[in-house]
């Protein structure tokens, strides 16, 4: 029987009533919600006249007028690399405190325009995510501090320099403690600054706090192997993985690279066949639940119990030792059979901050031999060091008056800790208060000095995410306001002449330089580490420590509460990026909400409660959200997203959502996001959210498919009929056949590899200038992204298969919008693309009606210098940011992916140049560039051996609706999950 | 279609195009039999000027008057093509100049021997001509121009310019003709077949209809633009008497999709010697000094614009498609204020596409175009214009 797929409840209820499904569908432009007067109009034959004749003098006056005088204003003294017109990149690291990315910042007449993936490097491995890409618009925020301020006032930083430095010296002479709070540093080189600056300040206290922690599996791994470390995961290597609450494709630790691993174990490509299976026990249906082969549903009370009842199931089988467990439903007999199968090549993961679980998680992995295959002890991750009882002391010595001062530096506690009443009413008391914030955050508002720290595209920097492995930090443009790096800031406090620059080259050459043994002159290394922006030494391959067994217990689980999973978007990660529009209006690629958070909750328990989407709730009384149903959600619990209810981060984030940090489980001093009891009621109000969901809807066609990988090693083309269908159909059209004459541009999608976790969307949206519209727009279904990600459900609904698929205009060679334009705006080129030209566009939008994939965009409103949107293009500096080789579109004209076609004429100039034939990859949509799944292929059609060719040439190839006959350049290639049919 | 519409205009205009040829060819022979000394001599001695006067005085360098009887011929060859080696070998005379002239190194020039025997004899001449030259000298200026700079896109968009006037023309009589058929119809009534005027009116409004469009095309175009520059800068100074290279300032036009305008450092290259023009004295150069000394860029006035939504790069056009910068910019070594000069409308685009000739056989990159080449090959074809290779697609100039 065929799957039917569905994409929100609404269709699937009316699916499961045999109604036709498309009479569900929302329109896509509805007039619901205008006012009456713009629907009927209100216009009277004199206004209209008064209008005429405005207009036509207007039009008069102005073509009478002269045009405007343009200036080109030559550099006095053009830098060498400088060419105006051509873009530089300059290899460097984001690093934001929880996410490290090895990046190349392309920049245009000096100007950081567009973050691209490091190909050098080995750890993100030319993969970035939707929060790299978008951090670059954060250079460009109006809410930057433009200098130093005390009191709330702008000052110079002399001022400031010598007012801080007079109150540490009183500090040191009083012996009073200066708390210098900063976010986890893998910086060697800060860390060796901030050394120095506690050996002449010696009474200053250096913590790290993380908003969200993992001091419990730092803990358990120095109970079980005396380091406190996180080790490095080798997801590629594994077999089987189970995953615990822990959402490594989307905000784990290091989701970029655990997915370029996760991705390199599923490919199909080139006729293999092995692929590797995720089972993923969760209580919100995360990005990698959506992901999983296997999804199981449990409470967070619940979690410990299962992972013992899972590794007494292994170690009953394996002769170990086997501990008391309460017991628990969920069944474990199916992944435990995987894992015993692929000894040594399986691996588990937890993402719950409780040492208990990451004992036993420990203890099974060690049980499975996973220590040294797996899992890498001797080369750990640096990030998350923070632990919560050097916060819980800070607090305690500023509540005593022990401490006289404290610094803030890329932390934001005010806003992010569970204690942060109690924060404020302490920090009142201290005499010193400093913060490094690049804007006036909620710490920021709180303290005396605030000294704005540089963006990390004006700064020097380097990072070791991973022991052994270095990442360097350069600047791409000067400092845009009068703002000071952090460890200058210090440097200058230390009486130090040098800069942070020098400190830091002084740094290596004494330090690490002489480890090395590829360069014998310190400026060769040091220029290719600039160049390259990562270097590593050698992996020393250490023996992995031995393991010590604990006596491993777990808590019975809870029965008859609610239990709230709090959980991090994947676009607002910790709340940082609150003010950043382009992740504001990323749609979440689960719930595809945007600009809200909002409560998860299973149907069943919506249904129980009398609860229906957009229902107002409260939760203990005090916090209001909306309600979201979410089929996957475990039974008798609540997911809420943390990083929203910011009130200090900008115009954009102000407002959006509700903070929910106050509602994290703290037990026994670590932080967890999961498992507060909480209390929930409904109310009578309603607040509306806007999701992308429903204003795409496919109609039921067979747009995703799918098979298992035991029909797909039988059969390549299984799940796929519908392509041997259409193969084997009349081939029967009004049109001439389309001929091309040297390219044929193609893009192939590999619905196996892709996550969803939607970095493309947002680099898609920085490369081609895409408008953020706003909540009410988006509402409208008048959203602008190119690419949009496709969420579809399949199968029940308690716990359904989730797919993901990038969807983009598809360049159709017998494309229906070229036929319906009547100004021929949209044509077929040369070159199989589907043109846009928005000069010649007069937006009748007959072309988005016709288009049966829904790519085709229209610009509602003017949304450039247009107060009523008030993002980043309506900023002169939030404008510096946008690509100068791409058209900025105006009101009234319809837009949609282009294949980056100005990617495609630039490097068809470059082989031009250099008088050569194209290489095949050497063109790269911005999707493509830096996916960490490595899923997009892009390339000419008509070359049989390029990469794109390639990757059709299998029988999972299908295009979208392509019983329509409209022949797509775009192709997808099957789902196969790895799962008994 | 097009494209054999060019063909034919080609053939047609051969014929006129003999003559000037021909005459210049003359010219060009009696002018160098004659008096032993060409045309070319200024042209290049324009180099010289830069640096040196014949009887005007010192400038960079020495004055050049007597300069022949001075020194041995021989040895003027030889400093003029490469002085620096001259000096460096230790040559009396050579390090005499070398060091009273500031130890400014005179660059080489890359002229062979009779070239130089001839600027020496222009020299000698007092910098001028033989009489009788200067006629031809300008016979020869506009035969030459009229044979190398008419492009056959150019004549194409001659001939739509000579169609557009002419359309005005008609516009003109249509409209007097529309008068007198109403007039006609209304009041005097002296045709009894109506039809007449009815088809004439028609007419005279269809005409009338078309100028109209060819007007309003027009409107928000700049074509003749010419505005007043903050230095009073010279092409015809630069690109026309000293020879300059268009590439030399604009130097990344070979590279970039802008041309660019030269950064103020460029042209210290040559002022930190030259301080004085001849036309504007110490006045202009001095506000070249005064920006670099003030760290303020000079905000020059960009001439030729293209709408936002127009990407064009000179890249393409320069580096690949060889273009000579005249053939868009027009002549301008002989203008001093830069103007537009072509209308730069999107149909003037396309007619160049249309027609222009693609270095198909020398770019390895066109090796993708098998079909083409095939067809090239079988005689099937003659050329390949832009617009065979998607030359005419939206979005080769607008994404």
């Amino acid at each position: 029987m065929e799957k039917k797929y569905w994409q929100s409840l609404e269709v699937y209820k009316e699916m499961k009533k045999n109604t036709a499904s498309d009479k569900e569908a929302m329109p896509e432009f509805s007039i619901d919600g205008l006012d009456e007067s713009e629907v009927k109009g209100k216009s009277s034959r004199r206004d209209f006249l008064k209008m005429m004749g405005f207009s036509v003098g207007a039009v008069a006056l102005v073509s009478s007028c002269q045009m405007p005088v343009r200036k080109a204003i030559p550099l006095l003294n053009r830098p060498q690399e400088l060419i105006p017109g051509v873009p530089n990149y300059y290899a460097s690291t984001f690093y934001d405190g929880d996410e490290y990315c090895s990046i190349l910042v392309k920049t245009r007449e000096s100007r950081p325009i567009k973050i691209e993936g490091n190909d050098r490097s080995p750890i993100s491995q030319r993969g970035t995510s939707a929060r790299v890409q978008a951090s670059v618009l954060n250079l460009y925020d109006d809410a930057r501090l433009k200098g130093p301020v005390k009191s709330g006032k702008q000052n110079d930083w002399k001022t400031i320099d010598k007012d801080i430095k007079a109150k540490l010296e009183t500090l040191k002479t009083d012996d009073k403690e200066v708390i210098l709070m900063t976010s986890t540093i893998i910086s060697p080189t800060t860390r060796k600054l901030i050394g120095d600056f506690v050996k002449s300040y010696p009474n200053v206290k250096w913590i790290q706090y993380d908003s969200l922690p993992m001091s419990a599996m730092r803990n358990a791994n120095e109970a079980n192997f005396g380091k406190a470390v996180i080790p490095f995961y080798h997801f590629e290597n594994a077999d089987v993985m189970v995953g615990f609450n822990a959402d490594f494709l989307g905000t784990w630790l290091m989701p970029v690279t655990f997915t370029r691993q996760f991705s390199k174990g599923r490919k199909l490509k080139d006729g293999q066949t092995k692929m590797s299976r995720l089972y993923q026990f969760e209580t919100n249906m995360s990005l990698t639940g959506s992901n999983a082969d296997y999804r199981y549903q449990i409470k967070p009370s619940e979690e410990a119990a299962v992972l013992l009842k899972l590794y007494n199931v292994l170690a009953k089988k394996t002769g170990n030792t086997v501990f008391g467990s309460p017991s628990v439903k969920t069944d474990v007999n199916t992944a435990a059979r995987d894992l015993l199968k692929a000894k040594g090549k399986s691996l588990v993961v937890s993402g719950t901050n409780d040492l208990q679980i990451q004992l036993i998680v420990n203890a099974i992995n060690n049980l499975l031999g996973n220590y040294g295959n797996t899992i890498d002890l001797s080369t750990p991750i640096n990030l998350k060091q923070g632990q919560e009882s050097e916060m819980m002391q800070a607090m305690s010595s500023i509540q005593s008056g022990k401490a006289g001062g404290i610094l803030f530096y890329n932390v934001n506690p005010v806003y992010d800790c569970v204690h942060k009443d109690n924060l404020v009413k302490a920090l009142k008391k201290l005499p010193l208060k400093v913060s490094f914030a690049a804007t006036m955050d909620e710490t920021a508002q709180l303290c005396d000095y605030v000294c704005p720290d540089n963006n990390y595209l004006e700064s020097w920097n380097d990072a070791e995410p991973v022991q052994g492995f270095y990442s360097f930090a350069q600047p791409t443009i000067r400092p845009i306001f009068d703002t000071r790096q952090f460890q200058d800031s210090l440097l200058s406090w230390l009486g130090a002449e040098q800069s942070f620059t020098d400190y830091l080259e002084k740094n290596w050459e004494k330090s690490l330089f002489p480890k090395q043994k590829d360069f014998t002159s310190f400026n060769k290394f040091w220029f290719k580490c600039k160049q390259d922006g990562v270097y590593s030494f050698a992996a020393k391959d250490g023996p992995q420590p031995s393991y010590k067994g604990v006596r491993l217990k777990a808590g019975k689980p809870m029965e008859n509460t609610l239990e709230l999973a709090l959980y991090e978007k994947i676009s607002m990660g910790t709340g940082k990026y609150a003010n950043n529009p382009w992740l504001q209006e990323m749609p979440d690629p689960v719930t595809t909400a945007t600009w809200d958070n909002y409560v998860t909750i299973s149907p069943a328990f919506a249904k129980m409660q009398g609860l229906e989407q957009e229902d107002v709730v409260k939760i203990n009384g005090k916090l209001v959200l909306p309600v979201l149903i979410q089929p996957g959600q475990a039974e008798g619990t609540i997911g809420i997203a943390i990083g929203y209810g910011r009130n200090h981060a900008g115009k954009v984030g102000d407002g959006v959502g509700k903070s929910v940090y106050g509602l994290m489980n703290v037990t026994n001093g670590t932080k967890n996001l999961l498992g507060t009891v909480v209390a929930m009621k409904k109310t009578s109000n309603t607040y509306p959210l806007a999701l992308t969901q429903t204003h795409h809807v496919m109609e039921g066609r067979p747009i995703v498919r799918e098979t298992v990988l035991g029909s797909f090693i039988k059969n390549p083309a299984a799940g796929n009929e519908e392509h041997e269908k259409f193969l084997k159909s009349e081939d029967f059209s009004l049109y001439p056949e389309p001929k091309f004459e040297a390219f044929q541009w193609g893009l192939s999608i590999d619905l196996n590899s892709c996550t969803g976790c939607s970095n493309c969307l947002i680099s898609c949206q920085a490369e081609n200038n895409v408008a953020v519209v706003g909540k009410d727009q988006v509402k409208r279904g008048r959203i602008m992204h190119w690419l949009r990600m496709d969420r579809y459900y399949s199968e029940m609904d308690d716990n359904p298969e989730v797919f993901h698929m990038p969807v983009m205009c598809q360049q159709c060679d017998n494309a229906p919008c070229e036929n319906v334009c009547p100004v021929a705006a949209t044509t077929h080129s040369d070159e199989g693309l589907n043109q846009m030209a928005y000069n010649r566009c007069i937006g009748t939008r007959y072309c988005m009606n016709n288009c049966p994939y829904k790519v085709r965009r229209f610009n509602w409103y003017e949304y450039v210098n247009n107060n009523s949107f008030d993002y980043n293009m309506n900023s002169e500096l939030g404008k510096l940011v946008l690509n100068p080789d791409v058209t900025v579109r105006q009101r009234g004209v319809v837009e949609k992916c282009t294949f980056c076609v100005q990617r495609i004429q630039e490097k068809k100039l470059e082989a031009k140049a250099d008088n050569r034939e194209l290489r095949d990859g050497e063109i790269l949509t911005a999707c493509q560039q830096s996916c960490p799944a490595d899923a997009i292929q892009f390339g000419n059609l008509l070359d049989k051996k390029s990469a794109v060719s390639k990757s059709n040439d299998t029988g999972r190839m299908y295009h979208l609706l392509e019983s329509l006959h409209t022949l797509p350049s775009t192709s997808y290639l099957t789902k196969v999950r790895n799962k008994e049919a | 279609m097009i494209m054999s519409r060019f063909v034919n205009i080609t053939r047609q205009k051969n014929i006129p195009l003999a003559a000037p040829l021909f005459l210049f060819f003359i010219f060009f022979l009696v002018a160098f039999s004659s008096f032993g000394q060409t045309p070319e001599a200024e042209k290049n001695f324009a180099q010289c000027k830069a640096c040196h006067t014949i009887g005007g005085g010192r400038l960079v360098g020495p004055d050049l008057k007597g300069v022949t009887s001075r020194y041995p011929q021989a040895w003027l060859i030889k400093f003029i093509q490469n002085s620096q080696a001259m000096v460096k070998s230790g040559n009396k005379d050579a390090v005499k100049i070398f060091n009273e002239y500031g130890k400014i190194p005179m660059p080489s020039h890359n002229y062979t021997d009779a070239q130089v025997k001839d600027i020496l004899l222009y020299i000698k001449n007092g910098g001028k001509l033989p009489a009788g030259s200067e006629v031809k000298k300008a016979a020869v200026k506009i035969s030459a121009s009229s044979a190398q700079k008419i492009t056959p896109a150019e004549r194409y968009l001659q001939e739509k310019r000579e169609g557009s006037r002419n359309l005005a023309i008609f516009a003109i009589i249509s409209g007097v003709l529309l008068v007198l058929s109403l007039l006609d119809l209304i009041f005097t009534r002296y045709l009894k077949a109506k039809w007449i005027h009815y088809v004439i009116i028609l007419s005279a409004l269809w005409i009338i209809g078309e100028w109209s469009y060819d007007f309003a095309t027009g409107l928000g175009r700049q074509q003749n633009y010419q505005p007043d520059q903050p230095i009073w800068f010279s092409h015809k100074v630069h690109a026309g008497q000293n020879q300059i290279d268009c590439e030399y300032c604009h130097f990344t036009a070979e590279t970039s999709m802008h041309a660019g305008i030269p950064p103020a450092s460029v042209c210290m290259n040559c002022h930190t010697q030259v301080k004085k023009g001849k036309r504007t004295g110490k006045k202009e150069i001095a506000k070249v000094y005064a920006a670099i000394k003030a760290n303020k860029p000079i905000q020059w006035i960009k001439v030729d614009n293209l709408p936002d939504f127009v990407y064009f790069n000179h890249k393409q056009h320069v580096k690949v498609g060889k273009l000579d910068c005249t053939e868009c910019h027009g002549d301008v070594a002989q203008m001093d204020q830069i103007a537009q000069v072509k209308d730069l409308s999107m149909g003037w685009c396309l007619d160049c596409h249309r027609t222009h000739k693609v270095q198909f056989t020398n770019n390895k990159f066109y090796g993708s175009y098998k079909k083409l080449h095939e067809k090239l090959k079988a005689g099937k074809i003659d050329l390949v214009t832009v617009k065979m290779i998607g030359g005419e697609d939206c979005q080769k100039c607008h994404y």
